[in-house]
Parts: C-alpha cells; sequence; structure tokens
C-alpha cells in the first residue's frame, strides 16, 4: 500500500473520536449538557492523544519494532498522533469560544484573567502550534539540533493541559490524578533512557 | 357530549404528565419501582409561572449527588443503592418539641405543587416543577425557640452508598441556612417533581429547595434538621472555603473562581443566557440581605 494511503487511513482512524460526535451532535444524543459534553470529549482525546504520542519513543527504545514494516516511519506515526491531539485541542477551543464565550472577545478576556484553569489551558494549546507547524521533515532539517529541544515542549505543554483539568474538577481528582499517573509514568521512561 | 380524561385533568397538567411519560418510556426508566405512586397534590396559582420547563429527561438524568458518584450521570445509574424504606427525619435542637417524622406524616401535610428556576453553581439551570410543602410548615410544628438563629441539614450516611466509599467531601452531607431563609415562605421540602414522588437520584424522599440559592444548598436526601445557634458549616464550605461561602445567593455580579456566574446555561440548549439577581427572586428575598456585602458574604 502506499505510504500516503496508509498515513490517510491512520488519519481517518484518529479522527473517529470527532465523528462520533458529530454523530451524537446529529442524534440529539449528547444529553442534558451538550456543550459540558462536547467541552469534555475533546479534552479528553487531546490529553490521550498526547499521551499515545509520548508513548512512541518509549516502544521504540523497549520493543525496537519495525515500525516500516507494519505501519510507516515512526516519526511520521507520531507526527500523525501529534497533529491529532492538536486537531481535538481546537475543537475544544471552538467549542469554548463558541458557546462558553458566545464569540466575545471581552469575556473571553475576562475568562483568562479571572480562571487560572483557563490561562493554563491556552499556554498549553499555544504552545502546541509552533509544534505542529515545524512537525515536517524540512523543519526537522532546518532546526537541525534546535528541532529535539523545541519539542521538548511537549512534555510542559501536556502536564499544562492535566493541570488545566485538574483545576476545573470540583472534588473528585480521580481522573486528572490517572492522565497525571500515566503521564508520570511515561516520563520516567525518558529519565531511564537518558541514563 | 362524553367526558374523558383530558376533560377532567387540567389540560397544562395533562400535556406536561404527557411529556413526562414520553420522557421516561424513551429512556426505560418507566416501570422502575422507585418511581412510585403519582401524588395528591394541588397546583399553588402562586407559583405557576409561565416558564418553559426543562424536559425532565434531563433533569432526571443529569444530577449532581456525590453520594451516588461524582460523574452527571453516576446518579441514575446508581439510584437502586439509595434506600428510602421506612425514611424517617429528626427535627431537633433548639425547639420546644422535637421530633421524629416518618415519611407517611411529611405526606399528610398539604403537597402543593410550584414552579421553581433551578440554578447550579457550575453554570447550568433549570425549571422544574416541584411537589412539596414549605419547610416553615414542618419547623413551625417543633416550635423553635429563640435561641434557634441557624438551621443544619443532614442527608443520608450510608456505607452502601457508591460516592461515600470515598471521602470526596466530608459526609455526611450538610448545608445550613440563616432562621428568617428557612422561614421564607419560598423555602420548600420537595417530596415530588413533575407529577410523581422525588426519584431516589433527584434526593428522594425529602429534599430541600431554595430556588434562590445555588443548587448545592438544596440537600438531598435528608435525616436530620438540627435548629443551632451558630452559623453551621456545610460540607463544601469544609471541602474549599475560599470557593463556598456560607450564603451562596446565585449572584450574576460575584463569580465563582472557576464559573463566571453572569450567565447561565437551561438544560438540553447549546447557548447560555443572562442569570438573574438571586435567581429572578430578588422581590421576594433581597431584603432578607439589606445592608449585607453579598461579595464577602457569598
Amino acid at each position: 500500500m502506499p505510504l500516503i494511503i496508509k498515513i490517510m487511513l491512520f488519519s481517518l482512524l484518529c479522527s473517529l473520536p470527532a465523528w462520533e460526535l458529530v454523530w451524537r451532535l446529529l442524534n440529539d444524543e449528547l444529553g442534558a449538557n451538550p456543550v459540558e459534553f462536547l467541552e469534555h470529549a475533546t479534552g479528553d482525546w487531546t490529553i490521550y492523544f498526547l499521551l499515545m504520542t509520548l508513548t512512541i519513543t518509549p516502544i521504540q527504545k523497549v520493543f525496537k519494532p519495525n515500525w516500516n514494516k507494519w505501519l510507516f516511519p515512526m516519526h511520521v506515526v507520531r507526527r500523525v498522533l501529534g497533529l491529532s491531539a492538536l486537531a481535538y485541542a481546537l475543537l475544544h477551543l471552538a467549542t469554548y469560544l463558541v458557546f462558553d464565550m458566545g464569540l466575545s472577545l471581552d469575556d473571553t478576556i475576562t475568562d483568562i484573567i479571572e480562571r487560572p484553569f483557563i490561562l493554563i489551558g491556552m499556554i498549553a494549546l499555544t504552545l502546541l502550534v509552533p509544534l505542529a507547524v515545524t512537525s515536517t521533515a524540512g523543519w526537522q532539517r532546518r532546526l537541525k539540533q534546535h528541532w529535539q529541544t523545541l519539542h521538548k515542549a511537549i512534555y510542559l505543554l501536556t502536564f499544562l493541559g492535566i493541570l488545566h483539568y485538574a483545576l476545573l474538577v470540583k472534588a473528585d481528582l480521580l481522573q486528572p490524578l490517572i492522565y497525571l499517573g500515566l503521564f508520570g509514568i511515561l516520563m520516567l521512561f525518558r529519565i531511564r533512557i537518558q541514563r | 357530549m362524553r367526558l374523558t380524561e383530558n376533560h377532567v385533568t387540567d389540560e397544562n397538567l395533562y400535556l406536561n404528565r404527557r411529556q413526562f411519560v414520553k420522557g421516561m418510556t424513551a429512556t426505560g426508566l418507566i416501570g422502575i419501582p422507585f418511581i412510585a405512586n403519582a401524588l395528591d397534590f394541588s397546583k399553588n396559582q402562586n407559583y405557576q409561572e409561565k416558564l418553559k420547563l426543562t424536559d425532565p429527561e434531563h433533569a432526571l438524568h443529569y444530577n449532581n449527588f456525590y453520594e451516588l458518584g461524582t460523574s452527571k450521570e453516576d446518579p441514575f445509574r446508581n439510584a437502586d443503592k439509595l434506600k428510602t424504606d421506612g425514611w424517617q427525619v429528626v427535627i431537633e435542637g433548639e425547639c420546644a418539641k422535637p421530633q421524629t417524622f416518618d415519611m407517611d406524616d411529611l405526606l399528610k401535610l398539604e403537597q402543593e405543587e410550584r414552579i421553581y428556576r433551578f440554578r447550579c453553581v457550575e453554570g447550568w439551570s433549570m425549571v422544574v416543577p416541584w411537589i412539596g410543602f414549605p419547610l416553615s410548615k414542618l419547623l413551625s410544628k417543633v416550635e423553635p425557640n429563640s435561641k434557634a438563629k441557624y438551621v443544619e441539614f443532614i442527608s443520608i450516611e450510608d456505607p452502601n452508598l457508591p460516592g461515600q466509599r470515598f471521602r470526596v467531601l466530608d459526609w455526611p452531607y450538610r448545608e445550613g441556612l440563616r432562621m428568617d431563609e428557612a422561614m421564607h415562605p419560598l423555602t420548600f421540602m420537595a417530596t415530588g417533581i413533575y407529577g410523581e414522588s422525588l426519584p431516589n437520584q433527584n434526593g428522594a424522599p425529602i429534599r430541600l429547595v431554595v430556588p434562590w440559592k445555588y443548587g448545592f444548598k438544596s440537600s438531598k436526601s435528608i435525616v436530620k434538621i438540627r435548629l443551632v445557634e451558630k452559623q453551621p458549616l456545610s460540607s463544601w464550605m469544609v471541602a474549599t472555603p475560599s470557593e463556598y461561602g456560607f450564603y451562596s445567593n446565585v449572584n450574576p455580579n460575584v463569580s465563582h473562581p472557576r464559573w463566571s456566574q453572569a450567565k447561565e446555561r437551561p438544560l438540553g440548549s447549546f447557548f447560555k443566557k443572562k442569570t438573574l439577581m438571586f435567581n429572578g427572586y430578588e422581590n421576594e428575598v433581597a431584603s432578607l440581605y439589606k445592608g449585607m456585602d453579598l461579595k464577602k458574604n457569598f
């Protein structure tokens, strides 16, 4: 199968959760608080894709799989996962801006100033954008050794994304703590690998 | 002309009931035994404001009732874990006649229906027809004395409740009102909703409804009411004192650290609307807080 077809199929797979939301939207299956449902779902999927992106390197180091044989080069797998994270983060942002803020710039600015979790979410999302832009082979070549340094920002922004969620929760921190635990395990791998 | 049921039943009520039954059938709720028998009640004409009622499917499936779980769907899913047989409500403290009431006693009080706005601190809202009686009617039975300055509400504590296995809140759930708030004609003890007795996920068999305050003040599944001299601590005040105060009046001008309170989203809708001062009950309750700084007394 040609590489481009494989990549398209993989991207399509990553977009399935979004299609599920579209299906729910069209069939009135978003529940009593449809906007909250969309925000939680897109937020969760952003974190899932960030965590999946971070599992690629540990898998590579531990199992040394032949990515080319099963899918396509490792860095392409990682790029599609990372770009999917950005896609869900943008859907998350759009839902918030349209339905929570009613597209009002004033309300959005006030919200960012008054609520630390909104500010942290915005920072995390902003950090993700340059990583997406420079995810191509061309940029990798141009940035040389800086590329890796730049892309280490994913560690920080994933942590901020989880913190954004934890600060939103009223009392039951179980789910954000599970995310934090998974993130911690993935980070431990990196410390051990470097030693 | 032959009389059919439609002619006898108030048409509005008839339509509401049809809509209710439709919602229940669609969600598979009908036939579950905890939706017990229909209640005997009258419509209080002073509280039949023409507001668009929330689809019962939403009001009965989207609940904050941490005793049954912290997600919005948990209370409905775990509703059968709450046992309401032989329910009693103890009223004690600063009063001449402390008493224990059986649910039967409480249901013998005249039951009326009132349509109230309900606003959650999280920024969503609904409009619900409650059935029940004013709290003042019940409190007057125990004859509060002059030391009774506050009322404390204590909800069920039961190790079988899935949400109480975790200390997300200081169990049992506690809430409080000032005596004049408790005796206010709007303050209501609900035993039913949408023409039926209260389903477990909505706080069966008896709950408080204080329509001008955020929803968490309206304690569910109450087992004890205490008349006390000092301002009681609520479970939410214990959990996060910086975020939850004693009064918790709906106030669009005072935002919560996580939610601006200026607007609200009615359940089922995508867009928000403006929140009213005291949730629209300003004329009735503003005098209770005359001279108080509501930013400090949040």
